[in-house]
């Protein structure tokens, strides 16, 4: 007998390999407001919720619905550093694809396989920050509802209610939770109401109960310190209409770029998968795979929710798929049948030790690859390096010598991390885009792209250094109008109408 | 004969049957969007340009007469035949002329997905139903371009393919025969060929085959490759409409070849469609053929890759759509919604079945010619169809006529086509919608002027520019107004052209 079966060796391999997939350089434009943020919170010891960060919202109230996340990187920084975040985004990809895992039929290889591509599309989000939280919560909710509806008892739907208060305080995504619930639970009824398949559902109680946990998730998620301001939180968000024009995530996908396209292959797989079986989808799967993939269109950033709950359906599916060409194949070609009876002798006499040592080597290998990983993607130098290539680190090094008092206007990607490494120069945009709203956001893309109001948008904030990357067509309106450079490099230029205050 | 019996003869031909009425309605909206298919895209000026020299001239040109950049420069002219039939439009009828073959076309192409959805289902209300999500999210690329007679032809060679598979159809001559026209009137002829190899691969797929019918797919694709050829530029054709698929910047630079933006509300029936496939299929209780799969899957990717493959994606994706759709109904028999669905249809079917149909469509399209050439404006904002004055430099061009500026201009790469439409041969462009023809180089310079890139007056000098058309609002604009090298000689609301000081 192997130490490791065959059905756990798979999945820890491949979970090995998706932690080396997930750990990498923690470099994010919106880590860092939510370190500074994280960090007020922890040395005022109340949670940060007036902006102080900013020029153009300075003084007002802003519902920080991921103030405990905050708090947690804030504390990981402190323990461990960089490296300490990179390792707690990869801890976290890992875990949410296990619960994925768990919720897969069919054979070890064939839910490996299906977990590598869910990884692949999930990757895409993968970043330090609070939302890798809602990736794991939802991986949780709906291994809690997977196992409830299979296995029956009250435990795990009990679990759920205590997952929406710890959401309401990590992450605004909670939303994702509401819905994937809400969407369960219709498959449930639908699949009642409708004709394709009754046996193995819920009951009516069950759904019932169901309903129940959903409402009191809505309720549950009000424990925070914003109360029913929280409720707010996704219209707020998705309210801002200048969203898609300024965050990549929150647009349309876009296939011309490779690392977008393994959803493609997702969805595309999924209709392959549903069109050969000839067997109906459970509604718990279908419905929330129609709703979550609408959603993966309208904006990459779900993407991960999406995967998370296709994953499963795709195995389940492909599974059938698979089994029956298999069973036809032998009946076809003797030879096949033949030949996997033969295979299966050989593995029996495979010598159980050599197994052993197979499997420990094969494990102890992708362990020693994902250390190497974790120590060469936070080497200082290219930490360093990569901080140069995404943000102005000589300009803000400029920065440190100057007044901090001037009223400046920034490039929206460089304004996290000019929170966090100056935190006496208060921005006039960064990653908060439901703080600045429409309003703001379409003056700094009017300053952006040059339109014809941009000088009296300058005046109207009472710009008075302009920090913009160096190959901007703003830089060349400014120099006409007679702004001066302070300081320039391949990355950055600040403009100035006058050095002195 | 007795006078019912008479009256009764007349209403069989009066009546419309649904898909008539179908293809009414959907030329009646395609005339009413006539100023906006004209105006969304900018190419139009340019077709209606080539077109007008081939016919004036009596030759295509395999060289380029259009641009100062690339003047002389092979040239594939790869919609010449489009480009003809929209000149003898605009010849006989103006631009109502274009919107009219325009609608004409789409209104076919549409009418010929509801017969096909028909023909797979069996049932008119749902290939209705079908129709009308088809127009909803295909719509969104009803422009006055060349695409138009490939969302025909599309629909036209899917329809035969299919005969092909279900063994109804022996011949596999019309195939060439279509590709030939095809090839010369648009570049995605190429199109046709991913539906045979969907359908040949899937028939190969499938367990029980039809060697008959395999045999005759065999012949299908490399006699219509062959076919392709005949066009004025032969192979180059090939050449040029996959050099341009293969080279990502001018794909991700060329605005109907980026993916669909969702966010975008236009776009939505088009993602309900993508919705309402994975529901049918994920309720099927019988495993799909190959074929269908295969154009399924092959399509719906190549749609989200490219918003202008949406139409042909719903050309493919509609009646098989329905024909799944249609299963799933009949199986439902006794839940009360789809008894009450299927006694409509029975109705319909009784009432359809003593229906010739046909003066409908007849005289929609006939009155439309009527009151278009007596001068009525039948689109929906009563604007007429004409080229905008707020997308196009339209008094611009009116001032450059009576002020003509010698020497090379710079131009807006959207409003190429119309200052070819207005100003050529007088006036040569810098670039214009021919992404294709243009290539990458010019392409990158044209972006490194208009976003003012480092190094972007290099351009103004490499091709001696001395006069700029651009749009009022662009930075562009607003640098050379403060520049003292150049001066504003014209300014409206859309449009602004500078002269080089000491220039003109």
């Amino acid at each position: 007998m192997p130490w490791i079966k065959e059905e756990k060796l798979y999945p820890i391999l491949v979970l090995i390999l998706i932690f080396i997939m997930a750990v990498r350089m923690p470099m994010d434009t919106d880590m860092w407001w939510h370190l500074r943020a994280g960090e007020e919170t922890l040395i005022s010891g109340q949670v940060y919720r007036i902006d102080t960060f900013s020029s153009s919202r300075a003084g007002q109230s802003w519902i920080n619905h991921s103030w405990l996340s905050q708090v947690v990187m804030a504390l990981l920084l402190r323990l461990g550093g960089l490296p300490a975040l990179s390792i707690w985004v990869a801890a976290c990809a890992v875990f949410s694809m296990g619960l994925v895992y768990l919720q897969m039929e069919g054979h070890p290889l064939l839910r490996s396989a299906v977990l590598i591509l869910t990884a692949m599309v999930t990757s895409v989000v993968w970043s330090p920050r609070p939302q890798i939280l809602s990736l794991v919560l939802l991986g949780l909710m709906s291994w809690l509802l997977f196992n409830f509806r299979k296995k029956g008892g009250l435990k795990y739907l009990a679990g759920i209610p205590i997952l929406f208060i710890l959401w309401g305080n990590l992450h605004g995504g909670y939303v994702l939770g509401l819905i994937y619930l809400g969407a369960f639970m219709a498959g449930e009824v639908l699949e009642k109401i409708l004709f394709w398949e009754t046996a193995g559902g819920l009951s009516w109680k069950e759904v019932g109960l169901i309903a129940g946990t959903l409402v009191l998730g809505f309720v549950l998620v009000l424990i925070n310190p914003f109360g029913w301001e929280m409720w707010k939180i996704p219209f707020n968000t998705i309210g801002v209409e200048t969203l898609q024009n300024l965050i990549n995530e929150w647009s349309s996908p876009d296939f011309h770029q490779a690392y977008q396209q393994p959803f493609l292959w997702m969805l595309l797989g999924l209709l392959a998968a549903l069109s050969l079986t000839g067997k109906p989808l459970r509604g718990y799967r279908l419905v929330p795979v129609v709703i979550f993939a609408w959603a993966a269109l309208v904006a990459r950033r779900n993407f991960g929710p999406f995967a998370i709950v296709c994953g499963p359906a795709l195995a389940d599916q492909l599974d059938f798929v698979l089994k029956n060409w298999a069973q036809k194949a032998r009946r076809v070609v003797p030879a096949i049948e033949s030949f996997l009876q033969s295979a299966e002798a050989n593995k029996m006499a495979f010598n159980n030790t050599a197994r052993n040592l197979l499997n420990v080597t094969l494990i102890v290998l992708l362990s020693v690859t994902a250390v190497v990983k974790t120590i060469q993607v936070n080497e200082p130098e290219l930490v360093s390096q990569a901080e140069e290539e995404m943000f102005p680190v000589g300009a803000v090094e400029w920065f440190k010598d100057q007044d901090q008092s001037y009223k400046i206007f920034n490039d929206y990607n460089w304004g996290g991390y000019l929170i966090y490494h100056l935190p006496d120069l208060p921005v006039f945009v960064d990653g908060r885009t439901d703080l600045y709203g429409d309003e703001i956001l379409n003056d700094y893309l009017d300053l952006v792209f040059c339109k014809e109001n941009w000088k009296a948008t300058l005046i109207e904030y009472e710009i008075e250094l302009i920090l913009i990357p160096s190959d901007s067509c703003l830089k060349e309106l400014a120099l006409t109008e007679g702004w001066k450079t302070h300081y320039i490099d391949g990355q950055a230029v600040v403009l100035g109408i006058s050095t002195e205050k | 004969m007795n006078a019912r019996d008479f009256v009764q003869n007349i209403l069989k031909y009066i009546l419309p049957r649904l898909g008539e009425m179908f293809f009414a309605v959907v030329f009646a909206a395609a005339i009413g969007l006539g100023p906006q298919m004209i105006n969304v895209d900018g190419d139009l000026g340019r077709h209606i340009t080539l077109g007008n020299y081939i016919l004036d001239a009596g030759t295509i040109p395999t060289q380029d007469v259009f641009s100062f950049s690339k003047l002389g420069d092979p040239l594939t002219p790869h919609e010449w035949l489009s480009d003809v039939l929209f000149s003898l439009a605009h010849k006989i009828a103006n631009l109502d002329g274009i919107v009219w073959l325009t609608a004409l076309v789409l209104s076919l192409a549409f009418w010929l997905i509801y017969k096909q959805s028909l023909q797979l289902s069996n049932l008119s209300v749902l290939a209705l139903l079908g129709g009308i999500i088809g127009v909803g999210a295909g719509s969104l690329h009803w422009l006055t371009r060349p695409h138009i007679f490939t969302i025909l032809f599309t629909a036209l060679w899917s329809i035969e393919l299919e005969k092909v598979r279900l063994g109804l159809k022996k011949g596999w001559v019309i195939f060439p025969v279509m590709m030939v026209v095809w090839a010369n009137l648009h570049g995605a002829f190429i199109a046709g060929l991913v539906v045979w190899a969907m359908v040949f691969l899937g028939e190969l797929f499938e367990k029980q085959k039809n060697w008959n019918q395999l045999r005759v797919l065999i012949w299908i694709g490399p006699s219509s490759i062959l076919a392709s050829l005949i066009n004025p530029d032969g192979l180059g054709i090939w050449k040029t409409g996959l050099g341009f698929l293969g080279n990502q910047y001018l794909v991700s630079h060329t605005a109907e070849y980026l993916p669909p933006d969702f966010q975008n509300p236009s776009f939505w029936p088009f993602l309900g469609v993508i919705g309402i496939s994975i529901l049918i299929l994920g309720l099927s209780k019988r495993r799909i053929k190959f074929a269908h799969l295969f154009l399924l899957a092959s399509w719906t990717a190549m749609a989200l890759y490219s918003a202008r493959n949406i139409p042909l994606y719903i050309v493919v994706a509609i009646p098989i759509l329905c024909e799944l759709g249609a299963k799933l109904i009949k199986e439902g028999r006794g839940l009360w919604v789809v008894d009450w669905f299927l006694n409509l249809q029975e109705r319909i079917t009784i009432t359809e079945r003593d229906i010739k149909g046909g003066l409908v469509a007849a005289a929609t399209v006939l009155l439309s010619i009527y009151l278009l050439v007596s001068g009525l404006r039948l689109d929906f904002q009563n604007r007429g169809n004409v080229f905008s004055g707020e997308i196009f430099p339209v008094k611009a061009v009116d001032w450059l006529e009576d002020n003509p500026i010698q020497g090379n201009g710079f131009n807006y790469f959207p409003w190429g086509g119309y200052l070819l439409y207005r100003l050529w041969p007088e006036q040569l462009v810098f670039i214009d919608g021919q992404t294709d023809f243009y290539g990458e180089d010019l392409t990158r310079e044209y972006e490194q002027v208009i976003t003012m890139q480092t190094g972007w007056q290099k351009i103004f000098s490499k091709y001696d520019i001395n006069w700029v058309i651009i749009p009022e609002d662009s930075p562009l604009a607003a640098y050379l107004a403060d520049s003292d090298d150049w001066e504003t000689s014209y300014r409206d609301q859309t449009t602004r052209i500078f002269i080089l000081n000491g220039e003109n």
